[in-house]
């Protein structure tokens, strides 16, 4: 089902996987398009270089980036996935995700690396340096990725790429409440050999990509040692987004979307109306019109001239659109249509620009979206400062196979799971509610408990949803109470969970047509988790009070203690002899003359 | 407590006649109130000891308490030892550099004598003292006229001049060899000198080429001892200002720039291994390298770049000499420094678009030029077709060839090397020199900057770390002018090298500073709450105390 939607480009993929293996250093680039239900347009592009091992451990960059090549020498990482990803995909409108999700990552920025060093205090050093590096590299706060926020995934991740050594240390962190913005896609843009002057990556514009619905940066560097041939170095960037058509093609100096003109609405005339200036108006049946210039604002500036092949624009950007749309490209591009009666490429001029016009046309078939094998929905439940609970909603939507995966969790310190009170409902498409045991469901669990300050909680299950079926699943868990210097500034806001990682397993037998098997991911959506949060004036106002306390009870200790105690009628004797005395009897003569004046004058 | 009886007592006389009638009553009413009787002694006794107590439980305990939880810890420095460092009082650096003669076709005693004269006039001519040649003997000379290896290689052997007598030369012809520090005399038997005179035309030309070899050195180095007090002529002081400061490690990071796709690949493995890397090795005991080298295609001018202009006469596309510091776009172009302790130097070289090719500089033509402590430029203007000009996709070995040659001369400049003489493994010697010389002075000075900065700003606490290294600081630092004293400049360069690190990492060691951003109006809103309310009612009873003490003394 999911190999479907993505067949050809990953038919593409292994193909060029396969024939790289000849030159030491090459790249290749493509971008796919295709459009989505409620007028939404998915731009995937992807950018993959290689380099050879060898000239990669000397230092000789080509068309590997220096500045990513140098930091994965100096922290001993073999294997590195680098995601910066925001907003949500929407599962049930646009179907599975593009690349079985393997190219996404959690809400914010998630990185996960293979680490080579003797034990695991070396590899942690690794990969703090690492995360220092890469954090100076692409302007994140990636050096906030600390022993709280490090795990080491025991099953939800396996190494993509071909290692020799034994002591990979697999290690991953998430910021979920990382901010992705246009800082973090200039480094990205850097570190492509044409820089987004040439080909594919001169659609590049922060102000459209970062106002996507949805959209996915990856970095991922691999070693990939062919059968035949040297060891490579292969580095795959790639961009995923979902735009809105409607809010693209506004301009950028007038952008607040207006209502359409009276003239130009289609009305529903079986409808009585009792005046001409009412309507109904109708849903329009016809396809969103665009173009690359409305949608990314600029056009394709020729093709970046790298690529081995002997015609470098050959089929870099494919449509997947159904052959009867009208498609009208730039003079001197070609197209090519694929068999499948669904998708089509273009071979681009090297170096005029390529402009891509798709006219408003009835639609009259449309290309299938496949269904996600699972979805998933993650909650915060529960009220109160103290206690809250997670509930994690899975639906499997097939009617007739079971779907096995594992999921995985990171839960920061300062939210303590109470793993006993686990618990699984399941509800059948009968609509009943049934408890069943634990067991039934998760078939395994790897759970390493959280130290306070010191790491979080990691939690992995793996379990099996039965057809037809939703699972439910819920556990308690406390709040801690932070210290006064571990709040941040925006405490009131709440912190930020990290979304939890699903990796969907046995997808092997269903996928005859391509040979690799990769896995596909699911991620859910961030979560706030508000805790107590103290007035932070507190410090102040505590020592004011005990010391006003403190000061109370000493001065009347001490001045009981020293004071000398007379009766009252004797105590004017003694003030009339002390300083204060003598002033107040002076400030009283003093007084009795001024009157005295006064009653003369009268 | 005390009522004011006194007050309601006054006010209603206050009648016709205020003076007499106030004076009247008031003696009156005085005689009416009851005084109170004396104090027992018992009483005065306990509120001494209570007042006593108190202050005890304050000094003895609240103020260590206080003293002890506030206190930072700073470990102790040797100041005056430091401040001396800086001073230059604790060692005056020497350079005595030995030069072996090595006459083996002369006869012992006339070679002593021939040394003897020479040394003389070297004396004489030399008028900077800390840098003194010391001539010497070989002692094996006099067999065969081979120098042996180890002779030649030893380090503390600055140069060694070789006698060869030659028949038929008006004057001595003198050549120094370029991969060895060995500078051959021919001289002709007649020139030696004769016992009877006391200088000879051999000695005075031995010590003239001498002094003109060394002239260069000396003068750094006086500038170098004299913080730069002396005057230098232009080259030399161009050349400092260029060098960079001295590591342990530098990177050198080729890049290849061009505005277009091509080209995009370059010889540059090869190309190093030929051009650079023996330059590279020679440096070896000074300093250690990394190399790594990268193509950027699309380079592209910063906007605010002045373009480069065609000009006629020339046929070429010029960049004006003062537009130079422009040319590099460095928020654009990935020049970041590489990873890992020590400076990055970086060599750019440029291969200019078809359609502005060939690029120079306008002034003379040149098509490189160094960024002072930066790295270097070079313009490669690819020959290219002349139907549909486009740059080749790859460069060979030998179109690198111009350009590593220029990288490796910017790349001596940048490190300081001298400019004379021509051999460079004497220039390197020198170089060692000079850089022994500056690190002990900067090591020196850091020592003293520690101790004024430590000393001016009593709230930094310091660490036992910081100690530490500033022990190990001085014992290296005093180790480095023994060595340099006995003339054994490789091992003063080690030890200086050590000082350095060690000095640099107590200045900079991170939890000195922390304290003092600590601002006094936050000790005062902690403070203020506890300490008013409880210190006025203490102070008053005290002083009150001392009075009443103060008092009965003067009543005795």
């Amino acid at each position: 089902m999911t190999a479907l939607f993505l067949l050809p480009l990953l038919l593409l993929m292994a193909l060029s996987t396969l024939t790289s293996a000849a030159p030491d250093s090459d790249y290749h680039e493509g971008l796919v398009l295709q459009p989505l239900p409620q007028s939404s347009l998915l731009a995937s592009f992807n950018f993959r270089s290689n380099t050879s091992q060898v000239s990669f451990e000397q230092r000789h960059f080509r068309y590997f980036p220096r500045a990513l090549g140098q930091i994965l020498q100096h922290a001993n990482t073999k294997e590195l996935h680098l995601r910066f990803t925001t907003g949500r995909w929407d599962a049930e409108s646009w179907g599975s995700r593009p690349w079985n999700g393997s190219k996404e990552g959690n809400t914010g920025v998630e990185l996960w690396a293979w680490i080579d060093a003797p034990d695991d205090d070396g590899a942690f050093a690794k990969w703090i340096t690492l995360t220092q590096s890469l954090s100076g590299l692409f302007c994140a706060s990636m050096n906030f990725i600390d022993s709280t926020r490090t795990t080491r995934p025991i099953a939800s991740f396996e190494p993509a790429g071909d290692h020799s050594s034994s002591q990979l240390h697999l290690l991953h962190g998430t910021l979920p409440g990382e901010v992705v913005c246009t800082e973090n896609l200039t480094p990205f843009l850097k570190l492509l050999p044409c820089k987004g002057k040439a080909g594919v990556s001169s659609l590049f514009d922060g102000h459209k990509l970062f106002d996507a619905s949805w959209q996915s940066m990856a970095i991922d560097v691999r070693p990939v040692c062919p059968e035949s041939g040297e060891c490579l170095v292969q580095i795959e960037q790639t961009v995923d987004m979902v735009l809105d058509i409607d809010r693209s093609k506004r301009p950028r100096d007038n952008p607040i979307p207006r209502p359409v003109p009276a003239e130009q609405l289609v009305c529903d005339t079986s409808k009585p109306y009792n005046a001409d200036d009412t309507c109904y108006p109708l849903e329009k049946t016809a396809e969103k019109g665009w173009s690359l210039q409305e949608i990314f604002g600029r056009t394709i500036s020729g093709v970046c001239p790298l690529t081995e092949d002997e015609n470098p624009g050959k089929e870099t950007v494919c449509l997947r659109v159904p052959h009867e749309r009208g498609v009208i490209i730039s003079p001197g591009a070609s197209e090519t249509r694929n068999p499948d009666g669904l998708s089509r490429c273009f071979n681009l001029e090297p170096s005029s620009p390529f402009d891509l016009i798709i006219p408003e046309q009835e639609a009259l078939t449309h290309v299938p979206l496949d269904e996600p094998a699972l979805s998933a929905e993650r909650t915060i439940v529960g009220h109160g400062q103290e206690r809250g609970g997670m509930r994690i909603i899975f639906d499997n939507p097939s009617s007739s196979s079971t779907v096995d995966f594992i999921y995985f969790e990171t839960l920061p310190w300062f939210l303590r799971p109470y793993v006993h009170t686990l618990h699984v409902t399941i509800i059948g498409r009968d609509g009943i509610r049934r408890s069943v045991p634990v067991s039934q469901i998760v078939k395994e669990t790897f759970y390493r408990p959280a130290i306070d300050r010191e790491r979080g909680t990691q939690l992995e299950l793996a379990l099996s949803v039965p057809a037809a079926s939703t699972v439910t699943l819920t556990y308690d868990f406390e709040k801690a109470v932070l210290r006064y210097t571990e709040y941040p500034p925006d405490a009131n806001r709440g912190f930020n969970v990290a979304p939890a990682v699903i990796k969907l397993l046995g997808l092997r037998d269903q996928a005859q047509s391509y040979e690799y098997y990769s896995p596909v991911y699911i991620r859910t959506t961030s979560l706030l988790l508000p805790l107590p949060t103290p007035d932070f004036s507190m410090p102040y106002n505590v020592i004011i009070l005990t010391s006003t306390v403190i000061a109370l009870a000493f001065g009347s200790i001490f001045n009981l203690l020293v004071r000398r105690f007379v009766a009252a009628d004797e105590a004017a004797a003694l003030t009339a002899q002390t300083f204060k005395g003598k002033i107040v009897g002076k400030v009283v003569a003093l007084r009795d003359r001024i009157k005295g004046k006064g009653s003369k004058v009268e | 407590m005390t009522t004011k009886n006194e007050d309601l007592g006054s006010s209603p006389q206050t009648t016709s006649d205020p003076d007499n009638t106030a004076t009247t009553i008031m003696s009156s009413k005085t005689s009416a109130q009851r005084v109170p009787p004396p104090e027992k002694p018992e009483a005065t006794r306990a509120r001494f000891k209570v007042i006593a107590a108190f202050w005890a439980v304050i000094i003895l305990l609240g103020l260590p308490i206080w003293w002890k939880t506030t206190s930072i810890y700073r470990a102790h420095l040797p100041f005056q030892e430091m401040v001396d460092w800086a001073d230059g009082k604790s060692c005056r650096p020497v350079f005595p550099l030995e030069i072996q003669i090595a006459a083996p076709s002369m006869p012992d005693p006339e070679a002593q004598l021939l040394l003897r004269t020479t040394q003389h006039t070297l004396d004489d001519l030399n008028e900077f003292s800390a840098h003194h040649l010391r001539l010497k003997l070989t002692e094996d000379g006099d067999n065969t006229g081979y120098i042996k290896e180890e002779t030649h290689e030893k380090a503390d052997t600055a140069l060694t001049v070789r006698l060869v007598p030659q028949d038929n030369l008006p004057t001595p012809r003198s050549e120094l060899s370029p991969e060895t520090t060995q500078l051959d005399v021919f001289y002709s038997p007649n020139q030696s000198p004769v016992p009877s005179s006391s200088n000879s035309p051999l000695s005075t030309f031995i010590a003239g080429e001498l002094q003109r070899l060394f002239s260069e050195e000396k003068a750094t180095i006086a500038h170098i001892l004299s913080n730069g007090h002396t005057q230098l002529s232009e080259n030399i002081s161009r050349r400092l200002r260029r060098s960079l400061k001295y590591a342990d490690t530098y990177h050198l990071a080729f890049s290849l720039f061009t505005p277009g796709p091509a080209p995009s690949s370059w010889a540059v493995q090869e190309a190093i291994e030929d051009y650079l890397s023996p330059l590279l090795q020679a440096f070896a005991p000074i300093s250690n390298f990394t190399v790594d080298t990268q193509v950027q295609l699309y380079a592209t001018f910063s906007p605010t770049a002045p373009l480069p202009e065609f000009v006629e006469s020339q046929s070429a596309w010029t960049l004006k000499q003062e537009d130079l510091s422009a040319f590099v776009n460095a928020a654009e172009w990935p020049l970041s420094p590489s990873i890992g302790s020590g400076p990055t130097i970086n060599f750019l070289l440029y291969v200019p678009d078809p359609s502005q090719s060939p690029m120079v500089v306008k002034e003379n033509t040149a098509t490189s030029w160094i960024i002072p402590q930066w790295g270097g430029v070079f313009l490669l203007n690819p020959p290219l077709p002349t139907e549909n000009p486009s740059n080749p996709p790859h460069l060979s070995k030998d179109s690198l060839r111009p350009a590593f040659m220029t990288f490796s001369h910017q790349l001596l400049t940048l490190l300081g090397t001298p400019t004379t003489p021509t051999s460079l493994p004497f220039r390197l010697q020198t170089l060692i020199r000079i850089r022994a010389a500056t690190l002990l002075l900067s090591a020196s000075s850091t020592m003293g900057s520690l101790a004024r900065l430590t000393e001016s700003l009593p709230s930094i606490p310091i660490p036992a770390t910081v100690a530490a290294s500033v022990s190990t600081t001085l014992s290296h630092l005093s180790a480095t002018c023994t060595h340099l004293r006995e003339g054994r400049f490789s091992a003063a360069l080690d030890n200086a090298r050590v000082a350095e690190t060690e000095a640099e990492r107590s200045f900079f060691e991170k939890s000195m500073v922390g304290q003092v951003y600590f601002p006094d109006e936050h000790k005062v809103a902690v403070y203020l709450p506890l300490l008013g309310p409880i210190g006025v009612p203490l102070v008053v009873g005290l002083l009150k105390e001392v009075k009443r003490i103060v008092k009965g003394l003067k009543g005795r």
